[in-house]
């Protein structure tokens, strides 16, 4: 079962975070569907049972880009993303096996650093970037938040546990 | 702000690994503490404190600039 936490503990854990176990579950939904959504923007595959018709329609879409109004849809990257943001979260904000009130100070940090740099990323784009390149870098950026994010938390975290052993205690 | 947790450590006789047990906190934490490189929150201040028996102000001491 999925639990968050609402309440700080008398350890001050953070709250709003995924019990440890659920990284495991990110890493499995988020692999297979960052694949399925290269896959989908840059070989147009499409996985057949998630094509949707209804009615005579021949056109794949009248101009309706509203869930009600779709006549035919395959619904192949909508699942994809669903999924891999859903995994990146799990990866994201799973709590640590060792979480202390450290862990929430390097994870905030990593968390600003990740949309500075984001941030900045996409402000390089829109100026030097344009139409497609651009329309992609933007899909792209769907998940790249998060990415950087977990980059640069685990990073931080391996520096941590390179530093005690380096340390020899 | 440092600190004479090494000092204390020493006087106790235990590792940076015993002392995080205690206090409920990871070994890179206390490490960390140490080598001046994080300040505890208040909460593992007192805690600290409490596993050295002795006053939090005597453990953790402020620097000129603080």
């Amino acid at each position: 079962m999925l639990y968050l936490s609402w309440k700080f503990t008398n350890d001050m854990k953070t709250r709003f975070l995924f019990p440890h176990k659920y990284r495991l579950v990110g890493w499995v939904l988020a692999i297979p569907s960052c694949v399925l959504m290269l896959l989908v923007l840059h070989a147009e595959f499409e996985l057949k049972f998630l094509y949707f018709g209804k009615g005579h329609s021949i056109f794949t879409s009248d101009g309706a880009d509203f869930l009600f109004n779709i006549h035919r849809h395959n619904f192949t990257d909508e699942v994809g993303s669903l999924l891999l943001i859903a995994g990146l979260l799990m990866i994201a904000f799973s709590r640590e096996k060792e979480e202390d009130e450290r862990t929430i100070k390097l994870r905030l940090e990593s968390l600003l650093w990740a949309v500075y740099v984001n941030s900045a990323w996409m402000m390089f784009s829109i100026i030097f970037f344009y139409d497609t390149l651009f329309a992609n870098i933007m899909t792209y950026n769907i998940c790249t938040p998060l990415i950087l994010f977990i980059a640069r938390f685990n990073f931080v975290m391996y520096k941590e546990r390179k530093n005690l052993k380096n340390a020899g205690l | 702000m440092k600190n004479t947790i090494r000092v204390e450590r020493a006087i106790l006789n235990i590792t940076q690994a015993e002392l995080a047990e205690k206090v409920n906190v990871s070994r890179q934490t206390i490490n960390a503490i140490e080598s001046n490189k994080y300040i505890p929150s208040t909460v593992l201040a007192l805690k600290i404190a409490r596993v050295f028996q002795k006053q939090v102000g005597e453990i953790f001491i402020l620097e000129e600039g603080d």
